[in-house]
């Protein structure tokens, strides 16, 4: 029996003792909020054996297995560091760290330990996005991808969260180098991250504060954020992200030199594009029949999931939490590789940088030169 | 205000009294009660993210009538609530987290901040009463007979967990600490339950009466008693349960007199404000369902979030009586708004709003 415990009992901690709860073979032997209440309320709404308000007596009385750090990002490093000193596996939710260098230092850590690390990438493992995952790798794109184009978008609410971020001077969101960024495109990042082949992309990122946000007194959460991303002229991406486009997207597209895909993760739906083309009038009229098509296969597949209760909301978050105990408990593959968290902790550091004022693209390039290699 | 009545009081008129959640719906209203009976040293705590506009609106206030203190602040931050509670007689503590689906949202905002406020308090030495203003929702209705009185004496939910409601969890735990501080540190306090408030300021159609799908409103209550109360009659109570003398340690209900039906309210909404499709659900079906959706949520391992459930529906739509028979006996309360007159106003403003269902 693997034994799990949670690190900060907000919000997203309520999905992740959801989904352990729904994993045969383990037991969350403890949660920890350094605000007791925060702790005990989940410890009565879930079946958690004790809760504690400090870390270390977590780590020394419920000796857990694995770690999960549901904690605001600034604190993540830290908290991460201790567990693994004391010998846990460590699921980090995402952003994983605040910069790149913390990640790495994690994952050596991690590492020179025979311990084990995730980030919570769990969109990356979402039923759609694991059908994507599946066709790319049997080479429907006719090879590695030439374009990507990610979205993830988010819709202000000038209530609940965002609300309380644009009205709160003193919010630990605005204390992130990417600010409300920060907190929120590393999914939409890292979705890119997984097919970049080479350790050091060139980065073009342009953000600004939109219109509506402006026109609240609002100057320094960026709210829309356009990027590209290339390598060695091979492959590029763009990444958008906005708070004002309609619809709010969450979604990729990704062409290849054969065929091209359309993951949309609001509708779970998995679209394939032909690189061919009909001839003449038929293009007009037979594509869409085949569109059609494609959209029922989806719905097909999103009911049947649906009926095989298996389509929660946070059905990446369960998928990806096993298949990390399952690469402690029988050696499998990590479930994210460490490249590809130290590759979308580097991007985003770039973007970050290019969007502080004070601070020039060359020195951003020059601090990463210093870590031209990756662990695979 | 006579002296008698005065004498009555726990407060005098230059006595400083604290208002949480100042800003809000019955915030609002429970300031100008409080200005309307002569007191005039009012420290108002409005969140950083309260509207400009309403936090201004108190300000002006505070020319008219008396000195109204808006003070902006965050009740999780310890300082900011030594800061707000210095000097305080009386804390009314409105300002809650309704969390909507997130519990912990809800719990944060509404239990660890009325713990920090209280723990303030404590520091100060000076308060006189901490009145918690709570809801209808922290009752349970599984053991009442059908149609039988719900009162102060009622059980609050046993398992508020359960429930698949975050502010019924958050209400019936912030209860739970008012009482424990109550206990364990002497802290005097006073836990008001409102029904539904309604008015303008809170436009709508309460969950009792139905839930809207669809673009179809599923009307659920029937000839249920809707425990309405105006905001204006909710303020008062809440303002008497603050002062009144020999109260400590009580709990008031607060719903209105001649409360409408379910079906009574459902009707002059759509005559008054806006025409819409409904559709009766009858009791036993409406719990079959929300029986069957619990059962479900169950077997899926919460594929469908457990919202709807067998707890849910006794608390929300199993024919019950209310009193405010407390309240009008040890508070002096009556109504000052009628409910036929409050309905006409809020569905006037309901108009207005251009609100639907």
């Amino acid at each position: 029996m693997l034994k799990v415990a949670i690190v900060g009992c907000g919000k997203i901690a309520d999905a992740h003792a959801s989904q352990i709860h729904r994993i045969k073979g383990c037991e969350i032997v403890g949660v920890c909020d350094r605000e007791p209440l925060m702790a005990r309320q989940l410890y009565e709404r879930f079946p958690v054996k004790r809760y504690f308000s400090g870390l270390t007596e977590l780590l020394r009385e419920a000796r857990p297995d694995v770690v999960h750090i549901t904690t605001p990002p600034e604190s993540h490093f830290e908290i991460a560091r201790l567990c693994l000193e004391g010998g846990c596996h460590v699921y980090v939710e995402k952003p994983f760290t605040l910069h790149e260098d913390e990640a790495r230092t994690l994952i050596a850590l991690a590492m020179e330990k025979g311990l084990k690390l995730t980030a919570g990438h769990d969109d990356q493992f979402r039923h759609v996005a694991r059908r994507m995952r599946s066709l790319i790798q049997s080479g429907y794109l006719g090879g590695p991808p030439v374009h990507m184009e990610s979205y993830y978008c988010y819709e202000l609410g000038l209530s609940g969260y965002a609300g309380a971020i644009l009205a709160d001077k003193r919010h630990w969101v605005r204390r992130l180098p990417g600010k409300l960024l920060h907190n929120i495109i590393s999914h939409g990042v890292a979705r890119i991250a997984e097919f970049l082949t080479t350790e050091s992309p060139q980065v073009i990122a342009h953000g600004f504060v939109s219109p509506l946000l402006k026109s609240m007194g609002e100057a320094e959460i960026i709210d829309e954020l356009r990027v590209i991303i290339s390598e060695e002229d091979r492959i590029t991406a763009y990444f958008t992200f906005s708070s004002q486009m309609r619809p709010s997207l969450h979604g990729f597209r990704v062409y290849g030199s054969k065929n091209g895909l359309v993951l949309d993760q609001d509708q779970e739906t998995l679209i394939k594009l032909r690189g061919t083309r009909f001839k003449s009038y038929a293009e007009m009229f037979i594509p869409p029949v085949v569109m059609a098509g494609q959209y029922l296969g989806n719905l097909r597949t999103n009911l049947r999931t649906f009926l095989d209760r298996d389509f929660h909301m946070k059905a990446g978050m369960k998928f990806l939490i096993e298949s990390f105990y399952q690469s402690i408990t029988d050696g499998a593959p990590l479930p994210i590789s460490y490249r590809e968290i130290l590759l979308t902790a580097r991007i985003m550091d770039i973007i970050f940088a290019q969007l502080d004022p004070k601070r020039s693209q060359s020195e951003v390039y020059d601090q990463i030169a210093g870590h031209a290699i990756l662990p695979h | 205000m006579s002296q008698t009545e005065q004498d009555d009081l726990i407060a005098g008129r230059d006595d400083l009294i604290l208002i949480t959640g100042a800003t809000g719906f019955i915030g609002s209203r429970l300031v100008a009660s409080l200005l309307g009976r002569g007191f005039r040293n009012l420290r108002c705590l409005a969140r950083p993210s309260s509207a400009a506009a309403r936090v201004n609106a108190l300000s002006t206030w505070s020319s008219d009538a008396g000195r109204i203190e808006v003070v902006r602040g965050n009740l999780l931050s310890r300082e900011d609530c030594a800061a707000a509670t210095r000097g305080a007689a009386v804390i009314y503590h409105l300002a809650a987290g309704r969390g909507e689906k997130s519990v912990p949202d809800a719990y944060l905002n509404s239990v660890v901040t009325t713990r920090n406020l209280m723990d303030a308090s404590l520091a100060h030495k000076c308060l006189r009463r901490f009145v918690n203003v709570s809801s209808f929702t922290v009752y349970t209705n599984a053991q009442k007979p059908k149609s039988g009185l719900l009162d102060e004496t009622c059980p609050v939910e046993e398992h508020p967990e359960q429930r698949g409601e975050a502010y019924c969890f958050a209400k019936v735990r912030q209860e739970e600490i008012v009482t424990e501080y109550g206990k364990r540190f002497g802290i005097p306090y006073v836990i008001v339950r409102p029904g539904y408030v309604y008015g303008p300021g809170n436009e709508g159609i309460t969950g009792r009466v139905g839930i809207g799908t669809f673009g179809l409103f599923l009307h659920l209550g029937g000839s249920n008693t809707i425990p309405l109360t105006f905001v204006d009659n909710c303020a008062e109570a809440i303002a008497l349960a603050g002062l009144k003398r020999g109260v400590d340690g009580e709990i008031f209900n607060v719903v209105d007199d001649d409360l409408p039906t379910s079906r009574q309210f459902l009707r002059q909404y759509k005559k008054k404000v806006k025409r819409f499709k409904s559709i009766y659900v009858p009791h036993a079906l409406s719990f079959t369902l929300f029986y069957l959706w619990e059962r479900y949520s169950i077997w899926s391992e919460g594929q469908l979030p457990p919202v709807y459930n067998r707890r849910d529906w006794r608390a929300s739509y199993k024919k019950t009586r209310y009193s405010n028979e407390k309240l009008k006996t040890l508070l002096g309360w009556t109504p000052k708004v009628p409910t036929a007159e409050g309905l006409t106003r809020h569905f006037e403003a309901c108009r207005n709003r251009g609100h639907n269902a």
